[in-house]
């Protein structure tokens, strides 16, 4: 597995239109690394609001009685793309990917792809 | 009637309550700020956890209300005890314990780093918990795991803030962060997901959160905020402290005393105070005032009453 510097920066860099990207744990809302993001856009507000979306979602499916799991949600705003992975394995359990796009240069499908693939490799 | 016109008083002097607390703010714990900004290294022992620092930054944390990293790795399987036993005690001055399991291939790094950096977190949201002793730094002092991803001490404090005030929101009753846990009846209660029924199953009237933590391999932060949730939701409530258990049994036979003593010279006040106290301890009961329906209320169980009860204590915590 990668450590989580090296996974956060292949995913700013190998994702076209990436501008930021965090690794949070979401029963704290806490972000374990955060890349990217900048002056106007605080990663950490962001891991921490996030957590509240993966939480509601998840209860919701417990409540439907859904077996699955969730693999990513996909936000769009007008001129960005979120899009959250959950982490899966043991050690894993409990975090997600969370990363921001550029909609203008970003391809979702490949983003998708490529996010999953980090997320493989993260695994623990 | 002559009204006569007096100069009116002057103003009293106000002391400006918002420049005032910034002036004195010095961090979480002005200790661990001074020794952030003198880059130290040793450990800083407060009342509910302990700080590792190298230059600085803090690089281990530990309290004894947050399961260590050990209990966090090796409960769900991550690693084994015995590996982890073998590499702490081979560890010395120039390879930490974290070097050897690395190195030993048992723990993938980045593994090490998350479980390590949320244990971190974890334990110093006890160990900057506001205290009523001083702290103490020994300086040079070293942690056997070794450096694993140090933390600067303003981040830290952030998150230790943030996870306050996350607390709070959810219910702000702390209460239940310490004493034992007992379940109680509800009239709808949510459904609730697969953690919360776990912790919910093991709570029994005798373990505080931390001890539950400890028992599920979680870290301790989590299961607080699980634990108000389920307070919130009319499922959990903490059990009434006894004159011989809960968290303040350290002074246990002043205290007692002094209660008996008080109860007697102004029974009302006490009552007031202490109304769960009053109810379990049958010596203080003797001399308050005889045990009726404030006593039953406090032991009831119905769903109804027990709903007005939460939502008094909500907003009087609020």
């Amino acid at each position: 597995m990668a450590n989580t510097e090296t996974c956060l920066k292949e995913a700013l860099a190998s994702i076209e239109g990436a501008t930021g990207v965090a690794l949070v744990d979401y029963t704290s809302g806490m972000a374990l690394g955060t890349m990217g993001g900048g002056k106007t856009f605080d990663l950490n507000v962001a891991a921490a609001g996030n957590t509240d979306v993966v939480r509601a979602k998840m209860r919701t499916m417990e409540h439907l009685g859904l077996k699955g799991q969730i693999e990513d949600i996909l936000i769009t705003l007008n001129d960005q793309y979120h899009l959250i992975r959950l982490v899966g394995g043991r050690g894993g359990n409990g975090l997600f990917l969370y990363l921001v796009l550029d909609n203008k240069r970003a391809n979702l499908a490949m983003a998708r792809h490529q996010l999953k693939r980090i997320e493989e490799d993260l695994e623990v | 009637m002559t009204v006569v016109d007096t100069t009116p008083p002057p103003r009293l002097p106000v002391r400006d309550r918002t420049a005032a607390a910034e002036r004195a703010w010095g961090g979480l714990s002005p200790m661990l700020t001074r020794l952030a900004a003198e880059r130290a290294s040793g450990v800083l022992v407060r009342e509910l956890g302990t700080l590792y620092l190298s230059e600085g930054r803090v690089v281990h944390a530990e309290s004894p209300l947050a399961p260590g990293l050990d209990t966090l790795l090796t409960a769900h399987g991550t690693l084994t005890a015995e590996a982890w036993r073998d590499a702490v005690s081979r560890a010395d001055e120039r390879s930490g314990a974290a070097h050897l399991l690395l190195a030993g291939g048992h723990l993938a790094e980045g593994a090490l780093q998350l479980c390590h950096l949320g244990a971190l977190y974890d334990a110093a949201y006890f160990a900057l918990a506001p205290s009523s002793a001083p702290g103490r730094f020994r300086y040079g002092v070293t942690h056997r795991l070794g450096p694993v991803l140090p933390v600067p001490v303003a981040a830290l404090e952030r998150e230790t803030l943030r996870r306050r005030d996350l607390l709070r929101r959810i219910w702000p009753d702390p209460r239940a962060d310490s004493a034992p846990l007992a379940r109680t009846r509800t009239t709808a209660a949510p459904k609730l997901t697969a953690r919360q029924q776990a912790l919910l199953e093991r709570i029994d009237g005798t373990r505080t959160a931390a001890e539950l933590a400890r028992e599920l391999g979680r870290q301790a932060f989590h299961t607080l905020a699980d634990v108000r949730r389920l307070a919130s939701a009319g499922l959990v409530a903490p059990r009434p402290p006894e004159a011989t258990t809960g968290p303040v049994a350290t002074d246990d036979g002043p205290a007692a005393t002094d209660e008996g003593r008080a109860a007697t010279d102004d029974g009302p006040t006490t009552a007031d105070e202490r109304p769960a106290a009053e109810g379990t301890g049958p010596a203080v009961s003797g001399a308050g005032p005889p045990p009726g329906i404030t006593e039953r209320i406090a032991c009831t169980t119905d769903p109804h009453i027990t709903l007005l009860k939460r939502l008094r204590d909500a907003l009087e915590a609020l």
